[in-house]
């Protein structure tokens, strides 16, 4: 889909005027949402410059601060990679959030059920199972796709509520921690918290993980025979194919890759943050993944901004909620005007496409 | 037995028609070839503008008419992003969902000091209306009749769609718009307006979808209240095709379920189950349909085959 290959192309540095105008187009999306949410901040009697201020210092303004802001771009970062390798490949696979989901609840499980195993084998065995069970999760509409050309948005927006509903019913019916009303499991085994790296935050080594899983997504595609392969199919499946490259092959990598990724950002999420599985815990961690991979431009550098920004809009944001009535929701019409002018093509209301060249 | 089933379906005519309406609209949209992922948030946008006109004219058929405005002017808006900019509908719609999610969820707080649920004072539903004769009839009296009248609506819409789908020049024009851009657009149709008019169409279904639940199904707002039904709703006309009858049957069908749904979770058994199967539905009849395609392709393949060669290795 247009947007896939549009995002996966690179930019040409031809000239400074050229790269002045692509650098527009990738902030503008940003620069829009922002401008919007002042729009509705000040129409509704707040004081739009004011809470930015807020947002900036509550994201950034102190080093517990800057830790909270990476530990809410932590999952964000993942599920913005796991999107993106599947958007190289010209998968446009919206399932993360389903493998999020079944990959927080097989490494809930896995925390609370063997809870004799030792620390560092257990955390190894709970995002072992993470990782898993989000690459199977992406099984069904990898093989669907791959075999019989079945169209994979649908199926795998369709297996998001599957997988919301599948997990609430475990936790409902078989997993119900004993003595709490609130659909949650048990807590996981003391051993299976990832320590902090920065008390009293929850930074743990998911984000130096998620970092890492950021350099392996940028070797992948700089310089190894899969990532060629996958960004060919990408950018065009029938001279791919003609090359010799597997179609049906590479469309499974590119969607077992993306599930695996998305099963580890729900792991981690529970081993450091939540501790257990609670029903319908993400606030779509794998649709912001989408945005993330939009604006990032599926380059590794780019996502780890983009996860960074919707991290500390997140955390700002919860902040902010606690001590004035500004309501977290306002971050979510920023993240929906985002989505929407990422994909838009700016240079038809602006002189930038004629600067670059392009029509 | 036969009582409980009487019953689910009687629940089933009033849960079925939000679903119905919004799938008919995105049935609409996808002739003319746009998926519409943005129903859910189209519908909660109306839901809230019904409500809000609805209490403060006093006259929830205004609530009604506000909403479908109000819905058919976004989707507009979003129509725009997509035909004019290029914009990638799937990605355009998941973002449309969140904006108005986002958008409804800062105002309740900020505008009408509550938190999910707003209820304003003086607020009326739709009337329920009893069809006389029919009303009467035992057992599938209560099935047609007594519901809002915007469940009658969306029974109508079915034939009314398929009519102007199938029999019309602007059903041609916009399902050829839909069949292949290019063509239509060399054949003199005005492709782009084909589209947006399809997209407004679905932005008014689901704004009337979204009336029914916050006027019909319940008297009041409330920012979840959707509950996923324009998802439940795309999946309803993916499974049709586009097609307004077969839409209406998996529409109907998940009414069903949900109305199932409601009655099973008074029993104990786990209604996150029965929630499931719409869902889990359209996925397999995605499989079914790609799963015959491929084998057509390969039959078709080795009858060319066979054909094209003498030797015999190829036939089955």
């Amino acid at each position: 889909m247009s947007a896939a290959t549009a995002a996966g192309a690179s930019v040409p540095a031809r000239s400074l005027r050229v790269r002045v105008a692509s650098g527009l187009e990738v902030l503008a999306p940003f620069v829009i949402a922002l401008l919007a949410g002042a729009v509705v901040l000040t129409a509704t009697g707040r004081d739009a410059l004011g809470f930015y201020r807020l947002l900036l210092e509550q994201a950034f303004g102190s080093r517990l601060a800057i830790a909270n802001t990476l530990v809410a771009a932590t999952p964000l970062l993942f599920t913005g990679l796991a999107t993106a390798i599947a958007f190289r490949a010209g998968v446009f696979n919206i399932g993360v959030e389903g493998s999020l989901y079944l990959g927080a609840f097989a490494a809930a499980w896995v925390g609370f059920t063997l809870t004799t195993l030792p620390g560092i084998p257990l955390v190894l065995l709970a995002l072992g199972a993470a990782a898993a069970s989000g690459a199977l999760w992406s099984l069904p509409p990898a093989l669907l796709r791959a075999r019989l050309g079945v169209d994979e948005v649908v199926t795998t927006l369709m297996l998001n509520y599957v997988a919301i509903l599948l997990t609430s019913y475990l936790v409902n019916a078989h997993f119900l921690a004993p003595g709490v009303a609130n659909s949650m499991s048990p807590l996981i085994a003391d051993q299976a918290k990832l320590p902090s790296l920065f008390p009293p935050s929850q930074l743990t080594v998911g984000f130096p993980v998620a970092l890492l899983a950021a350099l392996a997504y940028h070797l992948l595609f700089r310089g190894t025979t899969v990532g060629y392969e996958l960004r060919m199919v990408g950018l065009n499946p029938r001279f791919a194919a003609a090359a010799g490259i597997g179609l049906a092959g590479t469309i499974l990598v590119a969607m077992l890759g993306s599930g695996l990724l998305g099963g580890l950002a729900g792991g981690f999420q529970i081993l450091g943050v939540n501790y257990r599985f609670i029903d319908r815990f993400s606030p779509g961690y794998g649709f912001t993944g989408i945005a993330v991979a939009l604006l990032g431009r599926n380059t590794a550098v780019g996502m780890v901004l983009a996860a960074l920004f919707f991290g500390a809009l997140a955390n700002g944001g919860t902040m902010i909620q606690l001590f004035s009535n500004i309501p977290l929701d306002l971050i979510n019409l920023l993240q929906g005007v985002v989505m929407i002018f990422a994909v838009v093509d700016l240079g038809r209301l602006t002189l930038a496409r004629r600067v670059a060249g392009h029509g | 037995m036969a009582e409980t089933l009487l019953g689910i379906l009687a629940a089933a005519a009033p849960a079925t028609t939000a679903i119905l309406l919004a799938a008919m609209g995105g049935a609409i949209n996808l002739q003319a070839g746009i998926v519409n992922i943005g129903l859910d948030g189209l519908m909660l946008a109306g839901a809230f503008v019904a409500v809000l006109v609805a209490a403060q004219s006093g006259s929830s058929g205004l609530g009604v008419l506000a909403a479908a405005i109000a819905a058919g002017v976004i989707g507009w808006l979003f129509s725009l992003t997509i035909t004019r900019l290029d914009a990638n509908q799937i990605i355009a719609g998941l973002g449309l969902n969140l904006a108005i999610v986002g958008l409804i969820g800062y105002l309740l707080p900020i505008e009408f000091g509550v938190q999910g649920t707003y209820l304003p004072a003086g607020l009326k539903g739709l009337p329920s209306l009893r069809i006389p004769v029919v009303d009467a009839l035992p057992g599938i009296g209560p099935i047609l009749s007594g519901h809002d009248p915007l469940t009658y609506l969306s029974w109508l819409s079915v034939p009314i769609a398929a009519f102007v789908l199938c029999r019309t020049t602007w059903g041609i024009a916009l399902r050829a718009t839909g069949a292949d851009e290019e063509a239509a657009r060399a054949a003199g149709i005005p492709t782009r307006r084909w589209r947006d008019l399809s997209t407004v169409a679905a932005g008014v279904f689901a704004g009337l979808a979204g009336a029914q639940l916050s006027l019909g199904v319940v008297t009041l707002f409330n920012k979840n209240m959707t509950g996923g039904r324009g998802f439940i709703a795309l999946a309803a006309f993916y499974f049709g095709g586009g097609r307004p009858w077969p839409t209406a049957a998996a529409a109907a069908l998940f009414g069903v379920f949900e109305a199932a749904a409601a009655q099973f979770g008074s029993t104990g058994l786990a209604p996150q189950l029965v929630q499931m199967l719409p869902y889990l539905v359209v996925v397999i009849a995605l499989a079914l349909v790609g799963w015959r395609r491929a084998w057509a392709g390969q039959r078709r393949a080795r009858l060319m085959l066979a054909a094209g060669s003498s030797s015999d290795e190829t036939a089955p």
